[in-house]
């Protein structure tokens, strides 16, 4: 599914259909009519006719509707919230996370942790990070509010495992540097606005 | 505060067409803060004098502008504060605040905290305006503390502010940035102030003021609590955590006798370790300035302790067949409680060397006076405007004395005379109008004479005190009478209040009942008022609490001291207890207040009460000895949950409660004659501690560097050797020379905070004793 | 086919018979729901199983598998014995029901020359003992629901009650006008009835369509499968079992599926009679085969009904359909006589 279709949020205008339903009968007569026109009508024919036209179509058509789960897997929304994953910056590979903290302070359920140091560059090194997933409500509010689109939610909705704390570290979400090629950016919760050009201000620069 | 708030010294004012009272001669800021109203300002510290660097506190006073912090109200004047005009200035200097400064918010140490996000929020900037080509500006580190990024700096001058008027070291200034000037048709175009706000920021940074990349100061972190961004921060607490993730326990800090406001901020230590650890100690440096002590000596927790019920066994064996406990002040007024419940159950002698002199000294004092504690508090030695002190080493005694000294000479135009057989560089550039002598030791008797020959209505002198007045004492002190003469003129001009302190060579001197005779004798006879400065933290609350002994024999428990059973905050005893960040309790401190302490970090072992409640009786918890604090002694019956602690915005303390002193009528006071032979001499050493050492507390914390050793000025310094040995007539020592820039003369001092070291001992019941030094 | 002509029903035979039906049944119950399964899924356009075997065709072992090696429990507040005894009703009845029904051709085994009837029991009353046999059946849910101690075994055990009464009328009364066709009760004379080829579908259509109706409702089938209706009443009389007893339940019921496709196989459809070039055993097994498709077609076509219309349907207008069935054919074999 397109990004477009998730962004496209007037539902008002979608084409439902709307089912033409008889009113129920109240005369005993108009009762007895629709006794007579249920049995005699072959809607329960059309029934079997429609299952049946599906077995032909699944079987010999190729219409098998069926996604062999773990062998095969659907493509999930941008939208969707599963295991965070930490971006890495697409020109230096370095991590984005500046150790801001907001993830930490706005995660409603409390469960980042984050130790922070300076560094010999003088600048704020996070030395390690962790969620805790047997906490974690996947809300999105951490990926929503980090400023520097450094944690979002990744593809991972696969959770079970013996331990959560296997995904759970920095380099657990960190993208891997010889994967950065593939690094997706992020289209879901708290990415920027298609009309984010619109809304923000210009500062003059002396230079 | 110390005015009382009459109705004849308030005087009626309107704000926003509202009606209030605000003291006479108060600066509408502080007018407006006392009465809950918000008038947006920066660069004002209300301790300190106005510098005007910031221009937002700029309000409509009888239909002028003025600048809030630095215009004092008037019976019946009108206060708008914000008009049209002024909101353009206030919001025209946000965005020049915002004009290149980095937006790092996200990593900066203030952020949440920080006085320039909220002003820039407050006033609604979300948009610039002005721009200018930007300098480069790179972070130094000024000191083992201080660490400065100046592209963070809004100069706001309040670092350099509160270190000139507060903290008295003057260790750094704003110079030159050097940057681009600023085009003029700016001028023409923004409001004025923001131009002339902008003019000076433009041009300057901060920098360390003995011209050098290192500060060479207190590091006293004064300043890193005031700074209002994220440019001053210490070195140690640079990104490591956001404001808002640190729980803030409202304590007191238990270094020294001033007992100051603190809050420990604590947070887990790291991902691994979820124990609760102390990130950095903050305060209301609006109304109370910590030394470097109190600030950076905190992680002095006892992290060992466990529940061992074979060593809890002993303990209380131990305990009952104790014949003595020996002990010092850094204890809380309910242990001293216990102690002194103990003495009286089981008859232990109590000794508590520095708590026994103060306590002899304040019973001579008490008797002749009549006044159950000396008279000032040193909020209110602040507000005199002539201090003087006599028996203390200002420097390194006491940060609030010290601060106090300071601080009358730059905020009330003060004078002052400071008696010291010490010299030292720092006092005398305090202020202009300041007189330093470097007497002999042994001639503090002289000292006093003098204050009260130069204070005193002779008519109310007793006989025995008047028949000394004749000699020449300025000559006596080492001083030059005549030009001692023209500056006192001087310094008397528009005097009004005078005040006297104190400190622990008076406790520790063989004349000391003679000598606080001759205090009560100045107070009863003059305007000075008098104020002692405890030697140690609790030293005051011991030495009204318990009953001390001077000598004693046996077994004996050491309580952070030596003795047969050691109980020992510091984890090196046969028993732990806990440290004063990990209990609960109060402490009497120099300005005669019962304050309260909170436990920030968790403690897992035994506390004395255990003890107490298994050899005598005692409550369930420690707290639950604060209402039974001996009321005779001006203690009072509360609760521990009940005592507040907290500054409010007109800047009244409320911490816990203020001793009660009772005084009764006394009769004529007779003194000894002063014999000015008995001056010390030869090879003097005195027993002093570097600025932030005070007990073995400071020393366990990791940010303390200053070591233990022989402290000299640079000249004596010279003749030394760098290790040398002090032999005493009772023992000796070998120690590191170290320098001490601000130390002038030859007497060297050794600093007694490692009780290991037993330095009580060797100068025997005095505070100088002559040595000899030799080399090794 | 003369009986006279065959050889002698031996005991032996019977026996091999009976232990044939009750493998063989079983069996092809179990690979029923392999085959429900697979139908239904591919009729959703899914794959049902395909993992255990080639197809999923083992899926049917794992099943059996899990069944026999589940713990076995019992409520605390059931009836024990009945709880116990109770799938076995079902399963029983089920199958002493297909031993007056005609499952194969005859067959002699070689060399130990034992002759294998076609019914293990020709008893001349044979469609009324199944009808009765499945009818005893009944006892099965009912006694389930009511010793379990569970609120919905107990209304699933009043379903059972109401419904396969009911129904049971409607069975009888469509099944009674082809009897008086033939005159007889007996499998084997429904069976020579029709060797003409013509078959009784073709006189009584309103009967078949009738004892189809009721057939699904006896077998407890969508969308008359009210008695463990799981959107309402969790599994009703089976709520409380699980491993093998559950197991039983579940043989009984498409063992019954299996009898009902026999009887209309027999009665109605020609019986195991040869049809052009096709084999008599072939006709007969692709008949049933084709009527336990058509109910696992009808599952996966028909929404459920609700109890009261199921009701409302037996008695307003099946019964009195079969009773004017029974009136009108009895007029015209009057007449035709
Ligand atoms: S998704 Fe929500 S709960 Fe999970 S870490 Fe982020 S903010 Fe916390
Ligand atoms: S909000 Fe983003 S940048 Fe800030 S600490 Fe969290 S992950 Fe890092
Ligand atoms: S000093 Fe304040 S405004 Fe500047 S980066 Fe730090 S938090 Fe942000
Ligand atoms: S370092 Fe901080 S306090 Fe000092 S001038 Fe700069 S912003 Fe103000
Ligand atoms: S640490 Fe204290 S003495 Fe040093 S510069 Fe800062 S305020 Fe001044
Ligand atoms: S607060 Fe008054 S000028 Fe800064």
């Amino acid at each position: 599914m397109s990004l477009e279709q998730f962004k496209n949020r007037n539902v008002g205008t979608q084409n439902y259909k709307t089912l033409d339903l008889d009113h129920t009968p109240v005369t005993g007569m108009g009762q007895f009519k629709q006794v007579v026109s249920r049995t005699f009508k072959p809607e329960l024919f059309v029934g079997l006719w429609v299952t049946f036209r599906e077995m032909i179509n699944a079987l010999f058509r190729g219409k098998m509707h069926t996604t062999q789960y773990p062998f095969e897997k659907l493509p999930i929304s941008p939208r969707y919230r599963a295991i965070h994953d930490m971006l890495r910056l697409l020109e230096s590979g370095h991590y984005r996370c500046i150790g801001c903290g907001l993830c930490e302070k706005i995660c409603i359920s409390n469960c980042i942790t984050m130790d922070t140091q300076y560094d010999e560059n003088q600048r704020k090194e996070v030395s390690e990070y962790t969620i805790n997933f047997g906490r974690c409500i996947f809300c999105g509010y951490c990926a929503e509010v980090c400023p520097e689109l450094a944690i979002v939610h990744g593809p991972r909705y696969e959770t079970a495992s013996e331990q959560r704390a296997s995904f759970s570290l920095f380099e657990d979400m960190l993208t891997p540097i010889d994967q950065l090629n593939l690094q997706q950016e992020y289209q879901g919760f708290g990415a920027i606005s298609p009309n984010a050009d619109e809304n923000i201000k210009k500062t003059p620069l002396a230079y | 505060m110390s005015e009382v708030q009459t109705v004849e010294n308030m005087v009626s004012i309107t704000i926003d067409g509202v009606d209030y009272k605000a003291k006479e001669g108060e600066y509408i800021l502080n007018a407006a803060r006392a009465n809950d109203i918000f008038i947006p300002a920066i660069c004002y510290l209300t301790r300190c004098s106005p510098t005007l660097a910031c221009r937002l506190c700029l309000v409509e006073a009888d239909g002028k502008q003025v600048y809030s912090c630095n215009a004092k109200v008037k019976e019946g004047m009108e206060i708008t504060v914000s008009t049209p005009d002024i909101l353009a200035e206030r919001r025209a200097m946000m965005e020049v605040y915002d004009v290149n400064h980095p937006l790092q918010c996200g990593v900066c140490d203030q952020s949440g905290e920080c006085e320039l996000q909220n002003y820039t929020l407050e006033l609604g900037v979300d948009s610039q305006s002005y721009t200018i080509q930007d300098t480069k500006r790179e972070a130094t580190n000024w000191s083992s503390v201080l660490h400065y990024d100046p592209g963070l700096c809004i100069v706001c001058e309040r670092c350099t502010t509160v270190c000139k008027d507060m903290i008295g070291d003057a260790a750094i200034k704003t110079t030159k940035r050097g940057g681009e000037a600023l085009d003029k048709a700016w001028k023409d175009e923004m409001p004025k102030d923001a131009y002339a706000m902008w003019n000076k920021l433009q041009k300057s940074v901060i920098a360390p003021s003995n011209g050098t990349e290192h500060t060479n100061c207190s590091d006293c972190g004064e300043c890193v609590a005031v700074c209002p961004v994220g440019a001053l921060v210490s070195r140690d607490f640079v990104y490591t955590s956001n404001a808002w993730d640190l729980k803030k326990i409202p304590a007191t800090c238990a270094h020294c006798s001033s007992g100051c406001q603190i809050y420990y901020e604590t947070k887990p230590a790291s991902i691994e370790d979820r124990t609760e650890k102390i990130f950095r100690v903050t305060n209301e440096w609006n109304y109370v300035s910590l030394c470097g002590a109190g600030r950076f000596g905190y992680d002095f927790e006892n992290r060992t302790a466990t529940k061992d019920a074979t060593t809890f066994a002993a303990a209380v064996k131990a305990f009952k067949k104790a014949k003595v406990i020996n002990f010092n002040s850094v204890i809380t007024n309910e242990e001293a409680l216990m102690l002194q419940t103990l003495k009286e159950k089981l008859g232990v002698k109590l000794i508590n060397r520095e708590a026994r002199a103060f306590q002899r000294f304040l019973g001579f004092y008490s008797e002749a006076s009549g006044q159950s504690l000396y008279s000032l508090d040193f909020k209110e030695v602040m507000a005199t405007d002539f201090v003087m002190s006599v028996g203390s080493s200002l420097r390194n005694d006491n940060p609030n004395a010290r601060y106090a000294f300071n601080n009358v000479q730059k905020l009330n135009k003060g004078a002052g005379l400071y008696f010291h057989p010490v010299g030292d560089t720092l006092v005398p550039t305090f202020g202009k109008n300041i007189e330093m002598f470097a007497h002999k030791v042994g001639h503090e008797e002289a000292a006093l004479l003098f204050i009260i020959k130069l204070f005193a209505d002779q008519d109310k002198l007793p006989s025995s005190v008047k028949e000394q007045l004749d000699s020449d004492f300025v000559e006596l002190l080492g001083g030059d009478t005549a030009k001692f003469e023209k500056s006192f003129e001087k310094m008397m001009k528009k005097k009004e209040s005078f005040s006297l302190m104190v400190g622990e060579d008076l406790y520790f001197h063989e004349k000391a009942e003679n000598l606080a005779k001759l205090i009560a004798v100045l107070e009863a006879s003059s305007e000075v008022k008098v104020a002692m400065i405890p030697p140690k933290t609790n030293s005051l609350g011991v030495a009204l609490i318990c009953d001390l002994d001077d000598e004693a024999e046996g077994y004996t428990i050491g309580y952070n001291e030596s003795g047969d059973f050691k109980l020992s905050a510091l984890g090196d005893g046969d028993l732990d207890m806990p440290a004063m960040n990990q209990q609960e309790g109060t402490l009497t401190n120099m300005h005669k207040r019962v304050t309260p302490t909170n436990a920030a970090l968790e403690y897992n072992g035994y506390v004395l009460n255990d003890i107490v409640r298994e050899v005598a009786s005692a409550p369930k918890e420690t707290i639950m000895w604060t209402e039974h604090l001996p009321v005779s002694k001006g203690f009072k019956a509360v609760e521990f949950d009940s005592l507040p602690n907290h500054y409010t915005n007109d800047g009244v303390e409320h911490r816990g409660y203020l001793l009660e002193s009772t005084s009764v009528e006394v009769e004529e006071i007779s003194v000894d004659k002063f014999d000015d032979s008995n001056a010390l001499e030869g090879e003097i050493a005195y027993r002093c501690n570097p600025q932030r050492q005070f007990n073995d507390f400071s020393d366990k914390a990791h940010q303390i560097f200053e070591g233990f050793g022989l402290y000299t000025s640079p000249a004596k310094a010279e003749a030394l050797s760098s290790k040398v040995e002090v032999e005493f007539a009772n023992g000796k020592l070998t120690l590191d020379v170290i320098v001490d820039e601000r130390m002038e003369g030859d007497i060297v001092a050794i600093p007694d905070f490692k009780s290991a070291e037993n330095i009580y001992e060797l100068f025997a019941g005095s505070r100088y004793q002559t040595v000899t030094i030799k080399e090794v | 086919m003369d009986a006279t002509h065959l050889p002698e029903v031996t005991a032996a035979g019977v026996i091999i018979k009976a232990v044939l039906i009750l493998a063989v049944i079983a069996a092809i119950a179990g690979f029923g729901t392999y085959i429900e399964r697979k139908i239904l899924a591919f009729m959703q356009r899914r794959y049902g199983p395909q993992h255990v075997g080639p197809y999923g065709l083992l899926q049917l072992v794992a099943d059996g598998i899990k069944l026999f090696t589940k713990e076995d429990i019992i409520p605390q507040h059931a009836n024990k014995i009945i709880f116990a005894v109770a799938p076995v009703i079902t399963a029983a009845t089920a199958f002493i029901a297909l031993a007056a029904v005609p499952v194969f051709p005859d067959f002699t085994i070689p060399f130990i020359d034992v002759y294998v009837p076609s019914i293990a029991s020709d008893i001349n009353i044979g469609i009324l003992f199944v009808l009765g046999m499945m009818a005893a059946g009944l006892y099965g849910p009912l006694l389930a629901g009511m010793a379990q101690a569970n609120k919905w075994g107990i209304i699933g055990s009043a379903r059972t009650a109401i419904q396969f009464l009911s129904y049971e009328v409607v069975t009888g009364l469509s099944i009674l006008a082809p009897i008086m066709m033939v005159g007889s009760l007996s499998f084997v004379d429904f069976n020579d009835y029709q060797a003409d080829g013509t078959w009784l579908v073709v006189y009584q259509p309103v009967a078949f369509i009738l004892f189809l109706i009721a057939g699904f409702a006896e077998t407890n089938r969508t969308p008359f499968d009210l008695l463990e209706h799981e959107a309402e009443i969790i599994s009703g009389y089976v709520t409380e079992y699980s491993g093998m007893r559950w197991g039983l339940f579940f043989i009984g019921e498409y063992a019954n599926m299996i009898t009902i496709g026999v009887i209309a196989s027999v009665v109605f459809l020609g019986g195991y009679n040869d049809f052009w070039i096709f084999p008599g055993w072939l006709m007969i097994i692709g008949k049933i085969a084709f009527s336990f498709f058509f109910m696992l077609w009808v599952r996966a076509a028909w929404p459920h009904v609700r109890p009261d219309q199921l009701m409302w349907l037996c008695w307003k207008v099946l019964m009195p359909l079969a009773v004017v069935n029974v009136v009108i054919t009895g007029i015209v074999i009057m007449l035709v006589q």
